[in-house]
């Protein structure tokens, strides 16, 4: 070796080598320990890992904690979901996970409040924080498990269709209130030569929106205790509005209002194809809403409505549930620091704040609350009590991805609804 | 034939194996030198790996207790109609990687083997695709595979009127198994040549030009000079393209994740999606041993029969 002829001992390198390893060593031991701990003079650094769409609200929030002067030094960071459930998960299971972390309300994905939840000892209790009280009686499912609130979710997110108003005033096309008048604008706009609805369904989540948003007034209009009857074995996919639900949404596919290949279209292409103007309309969650916006030469061409699946106005239900939220773990150092911190969200002047940045509708509504104006039209239906969460009582982590694989299939023309249907009844039975 | 005496007497000349393994031993640095890599090795890999295993006999969904539950992760596997489905594309995809990314490998090690002045340019732009992260070819590749006519491949094809020729080529549950395939053989078949290569730099020059002299044509000299000869590289290829086909995770998960339906889902992303979306690790985990033994068990056939081939030649 080079290095040891020209006058460097071998005893001499080994020295070497094994001093830079003990010092690189030293160094990350240092700064392990000084990760979401506590210091003398009382003040804790909390660590939170969230999902990219948290981190504007987490931003804003803990910028405004700490200016508020809490002794808290906040250690943030963010990742995709696959990635969270991924790493959040391998933490909690060795006992090093975040003091605050990401939480999916109800049950039915690996990081939702009723999968963490079953486990003693992971998500703290918030019970007994004064925000829980503004709950709505029909997401409490959503924010517990065992009957203990350990979700932290500012609000609802509701699914609807965003659309583009130059496109809509270009084919002379109002807003629809029922179903015919919905398929006769997606006819007329393709008239227009519009694609009425972009659908980007290799985005495997994108997939099952257009289902929700059919089986909100199909299922629950007529069986709000549909997720109960499921779950005790009385009700199946195969013999409810689901089928109707999934025939509607292969209907769209034949009258030809979707794109071309729809299942080879990302989340991304389909966003542009609204923004742009190539497109009139597409199914999604309203957190989608800013980044259609900023997709689209002028942000004011953007806005959305309820999805109009029912004969009159006054029956058609929507989707809405729990926005994706945080939890604290239990068994965290600054457990003390990482409470106080949620009850400050839970202060009704931050679910505002938070609900701004994500285009959420706020738990509770006050004067101060700002509602995103294309949100305006889902108001009535959420405070007359037409909302469904489907999708967030599943049994076991597999229902949802079944959803997907299973209309992705439906729209290469694989299978039937039928058998699309059975194949998820099979899973739904699956031990969780 | 004059070619296959010649490679005949010239192994026959060489040295008997044991005497260079005896020199072998005088000259080799002492075993114990071994000593310090095994035993990082043996608590990186072999301890986690090993202990892994017991998770495969459990019900474990990740996170807390968990029990034994005998074989009946085995039993569900041997039933599981989407495991099964995703054996069989498993199976398709590596017998497709195996032989087409070979063949491109053979022959472009063939075409930058020769004197043309660009030849060191070409085998490092045929090289370039293996050195790039697997997610970033997936990403490339989507917006290649895009499915508006007027993008990627099929602006293309639309551009050299084949309009009739464009696909949705990641959408269509029918072709998106072979897209993959192909993008994981444009990125992988620069190694091949490598290795490819590197056989064909062994090959003695002098065996050509007596061939030559003899008067046997391109053709014939590849058939009983080259391609014997080629042998040991043949075998590392072969066995490496199997191993990767059958392990074949990052292209499939970013470009695909398995969809649409369930058209690319291999072994591996089952046994992930198990893991780490349904929470079932015990599952998982069976999943994960029987690949390990399947590609084990593949990989010592294989291996077994192209040593055979070697000591033929």
């Amino acid at each position: 070796m080079t290095a040891i002829s020209n006058g460097l001992s071998r005893a001499q390198f080994l020295r070497m080598v094994g001093g830079l390893a003990a010092g690189a060593g030293a160094a990350g031991v240092l700064a392990a320990c000084g990760d979401g701990g506590s210091s003398g003079d009382g003040s804790a650094t909390l660590t939170v890992v969230g999902v990219a769409d948290e981190k504007a609200p987490l931003d804003l929030l803990t910028k405004a904690y700490t200016d508020s002067g809490a002794k808290v030094t906040f250690k943030t960071s963010y990742a995709p979901t696959d990635q969270v459930q991924t790493s959040v998960r391998t933490q909690l299971n060795g006992g090093n996970a975040p003091d605050i972390h990401v939480l999916y309300p109800g049950s039915g994905s690996a990081m939702s409040t009723g999968e963490i939840g079953k486990t003693p000892g992971l998500l703290a209790d918030l019970s007994g924080q004064s925000w829980t009280s503004l709950i709505p009686a029909n997401l409490k499912s959503s924010y517990s498990y065992d009957g203990k609130v350990h979700l932290f979710s500012s609000g609802l997110t509701v699914i609807g269709v965003i659309y583009n108003k130059s496109v809509f005033a270009g084919a002379n096309v109002q807003i629809p209130k029922t179903y015919d008048e919905f398929l006769t604008a997606c006819d007329t706009l393709k008239k227009a030569g519009k694609v009425p609805l972009a659908l980007g369904a290799q985005t495997p989540w994108v997939t099952q929106l257009i289902t929700y948003a059919f089986v909100a007034s199909n299922v629950y209009r007529d069986t709000p205790d549909f997720d109960d009857q499921m779950l005790a074995g009385k009700a199946t996919f195969l013999d409810s509005g689901w089928k109707q639900s999934m025939t509607e949404y292969m209907d769209l596919r034949d009258r030809g209002y979707f794109n071309d290949n729809p299942n080879g279209t990302t989340l991304e292409q389909s966003t542009a194809m609204v923004a742009n103007g190539q497109a009139a309309m597409a199914v999604q969650v309203a957190p989608l809403l800013p980044a259609f916006r900023d997709a689209a030469k002028n942000k004011d061409d953007i806005s959305m409505f309820p999805f109009p699946s029912a004969d009159t106005a006054d029956k058609v239900y929507t989707w809405g549930g729990a926005n994706v939220g945080i939890g604290v773990h239990e068994k965290s150092k600054n457990k003390e620091a990482a409470l106080k911190f949620i009850e400050f969200l839970g202060q009704q002047e931050n679910i505002n704040k938070w609900c701004e940045a994500v285009a959420g509708i706020p738990i509770k509504r006050d004067a101060s609350s700002k509602v995103d104006p294309a949100l305006e039209s889902f108001l009535p239906l959420l405070d007359g009590g037409r909302v469904a969460p489907v999708g967030q009582r599943w049994p076991n982590a597999e229902v949802q991805p079944t959803h997907f694989s299973v209309i992705q299939e439906l729209l290469g023309k694989k299978t039937t609804v039928d058998d699309a249907l059975k194949k998820m009844d099979e899973v739904y039975k699956k031990d969780a | 034939m004059t070619t296959s005496t010649v490679v005949k007497a010239e192994s026959e000349q060489a040295p008997p194996r044991p005497a260079r393994r005896r020199a072998r031993d005088r000259l080799g640095p002492p075993w114990f030198f071994v000593v310090p890599a095994l035993l990082v090795y043996a608590a990186i890999v072999l301890y986690p790996s090993v202990s892994g295993i017991v998770y495969a006999f459990t019900d474990w969904s990740g996170l807390g207790d968990w029990s034994f539950v005998g074989l009946k992760n085995f039993d569900t596997l041997f039933h599981d109609e989407q495991a099964l489905g995703a054996l069989k594309n498993t199976l398709l995809l590596t017998v497709a990687i195996v032989v087409v990314q070979n063949a491109i490998g053979l022959a472009l090690a063939l075409g930058v083997h020769t004197r043309i002045k660009s030849r060191i340019l070409l085998r490092a732009v045929f090289f370039a695709p293996v050195v790039v992260s697997p997610v970033m070819v997936a990403f490339l590749w989507k917006y290649v595979y895009n499915p508006a006519p007027d993008a990627g491949l099929n602006g293309l094809l639309g551009a050299i009127g084949l309009d009739s020729l464009r696909q949705d080529w990641l959408g269509n549950p029918s072709l998106a198994l072979w897209s993959v395939a192909f993008m994981v053989i444009w990125q992988h078949a620069g190694y091949s040549m490598v290795i490819f290569l590197a056989g064909l730099e062994g090959v003695p020059a002098d065996l050509h030009e007596a061939a030559t002299i003899d008067g046997a044509g391109r053709f014939s000299r590849f058939r009983y000079i080259t391609w014997p000869l080629l042998a040991p590289a043949t075998t590392i290829n072969l066995m490496l393209s199997t191993i990767g086909g059958l392990k074949l995770f990052d292209q499939i998960f970013a470009a695909t994740n398995g969809g649409p339906g369930y058209a690319t889902e291999t072994l591996s992303t089952v046994l992930y999606k198990q893991a780490f979306v349904f929470g079932r690790f015990g599952y998982s985990t069976a999943v994960a041993l029987v690949l390990a033994l399947f590609v084990a068990a593949v990989s010592l056939v294989q291996i077994r029969y192209l040593r055979a081939r070697e000591d033929q030649t």
